[in-house]
């Protein structure tokens, strides 16, 4: 059983799944977390500060409530699509999402690489860059901090160029760059190749981070729209390797 | 077709000049200077590094010749050269190993030193590897894995890392030098300057090989550019692959 498996359609296996990786994580109590008399991680404690006087977000953070994954949509905001954007969403609804990149081992995109809650993601903040290190497939981004701007010409990617700044105590993040191809939540809401997103993380305490993500693409959406999603630290323990080898599984996905 | 290849990649990587970079008189990077120094006053390994001799891909043990095979490994390593390396991992999208995630020259790596742990990002498939450098050790059982469990300490100008817990489906190069569950690689990175980098390699798998061998391979410092982003799609293309038995 791999991670292709925890993101199966059918909940028993995506519950018994879990269950597996959970038994793999490493445990790594670390002298620098904060810890009630009990000994378990304080999170409540306040944030830690980086040598520059701003909140460090270094840590492994993972939202455990799937329904972002399944629709970031899922608090109920209002998603202003395009027509086509519309129909291409319901037909990947009515497809059951079958034909989704990761389930051909190609990258979760943004913000849903963040949303898996089988696989956690580390941020490791340093004055020039600050990378995001995926367990879902073993990937990562880089989000400059180094006075760079956005390069001249832009590849299409996958995971787009970052460049981040602060705001106070919130991290702020805008992304360009982006393929057409990525999915920004395995429901299917589609993107094109103007996605600007913009994530504006905001550590709260030592042991809760929220991340406004708005979504600013003007062909698949009348304006930009944003939602907040909520992640958890995830304290004494370290990520694991997850390299998606399902590649030869693809026939088995159900769909129309 | 490869050069073809190497020059469109060239062409995408972006410019990107960065402040702390010495300089000469003409303005560009001062490749002999100093090795920079970390705020702990180790060197600081920070940068984006490529292999400066692509012979090491084709072969890792290019330096003494012929590594000291056990029998089964020797028979494994010469069916994998003679079918010309097909088969290989990364053909199918699943990584590079260590070393040889690090030999692809037109696929440089980043390295990101922090106190706590110095990040490898590999530009292809965009991959990385952590090791360690917090004070933990090995965990008492580690699952295998393509890049293995890397904890490091700092012996003098030497950042030192270990690497257990690897599967046995690595390579270490492209011609397929084989090795087992039992592989412990240690690696002694050495910053010689601003722009070079040696990297000593030795693998010690005693149920592949009869005695620990090393290589010890130059890098470069890939200055004023960063990463692209490289995702591996060819997961349909390797039926195209060339083996011993010609196309299929």
């Amino acid at each position: 059983m791999d991670h292709g498996s925890a993101e199966s359609e059918e909940g028993e296996v995506t519950y018994l799944a879990i269950l597996f990786v959970l038994a793999q994580w490493v445990n790594v109590p670390l002298p620098n977390i904060p810890r009630t008399v009990d000994g378990k991680p304080n999170l409540r404690a306040p944030v830690s500060k980086t040598a520059d006087g701003k909140p460090d977000l270094t840590g492994i953070w993972r939202n455990p409530d799937g329904r972002y994954l399944d629709n970031i949509a899922a608090d109920g905001v209002q998603v202003p699509f395009q027509p086509w954007a519309q129909a291409l969403y319901k037909e990947r609804q009515e497809n059951f999402s079958k034909d989704r990149p990761s389930g051909r081992c190609l990258p979760h995109g943004i913000p849903d690489a963040m949303l898996v809650p089988a696989t956690p993601f580390k941020l490791i903040q340093t004055p020039s860059v600050t990378l995001i290190l995926y367990e879902n497939q073993g990937r990562y981004r880089q989000v400059f901090t180094d006075g760079r701007g956005f390069p001249t010409e832009m590849q299409s990617t996958w995971l787009g160029y970052s460049i981040g700044k602060w705001e106070g105590d919130t991290f702020v993040v805008d992304t360009k760059g982006f393929n057409n191809q990525t999915w920004l939540d395995d429901g299917g809401h589609p993107h094109s190749d103007a996605y600007h997103a913009i994530e504006r993380f905001h550590r709260r305490d030592f042991g809760h981070l929220d991340i406004e993500i708005t979504i600013d693409d003007p062909t698949a959406y009348t304006r930009p729209w944003k939602v907040t999603i909520p992640f958890e630290f995830f304290a004494d323990m370290e990520l694991m390797e997850s390299v998606c080898e399902n590649e030869l599984d693809t026939q088995h996905m159900i769909g129309k | 077709m490869l050069r073809t290849v190497v020059a469109i990649l060239l062409a995408q990587w972006v410019n990107v000049q960065l402040p702390n970079t010495p300089r000469t008189a003409d303005g560009k990077p001062d490749l002999l200077a100093p090795a920079p120094k970390g705020a702990n006053g180790k060197p600081d390994l920070t940068g984006v590094w490529r292999v400066a001799d692509g012979r090491y891909l084709q072969n890792i043990a290019t330096d003494i010749g012929e590594a000291p095979f056990q029998p089964w490994a020797a028979a494994l390593y010469k069916q994998r050269a003679d079918a010309l390396g097909k088969g290989r991992p990364s053909e199918r999208c699943i990584p590079h190993g260590v070393p040889d995630g690090m030999l692809v020259r037109n696929s440089p790596f980043k390295l990101v030193q922090t106190s706590g742990v110095l990040v490898v990002l590999y530009e292809e498939f965009n991959h990385y590897r952590q090791i360690f450098s917090d004070g933990r050790g090995f965990p008492p059982e580690t699952n295998s894995s393509w890049f293995g469990y890397s904890i490091g300490k700092w012996e003098g100008d030497t950042f030192v890392a270990q690497t257990v817990g690897f599967n046995d489906q690595s390579w270490f190069d492209d011609p397929g030098h084989p090795h087992s569950e039992q592989l412990r690689v240690t690696e002694r990175f050495h910053r010689l300057n601003f722009g070079r980098m040696e990297i000593q390699i030795t693998f010690d798998d005693p149920k592949a090989y009869t005695k620990p061998w090393s290589a010890t391979i130059p890098f470069t410092l890939l200055a004023d550019t960063d990463l692209i982003e490289s995702i591996c799609e060819n997961e349909r293309d390797h039926q195209h692959m060339v083996g011993a038995e010609g196309v299929k």
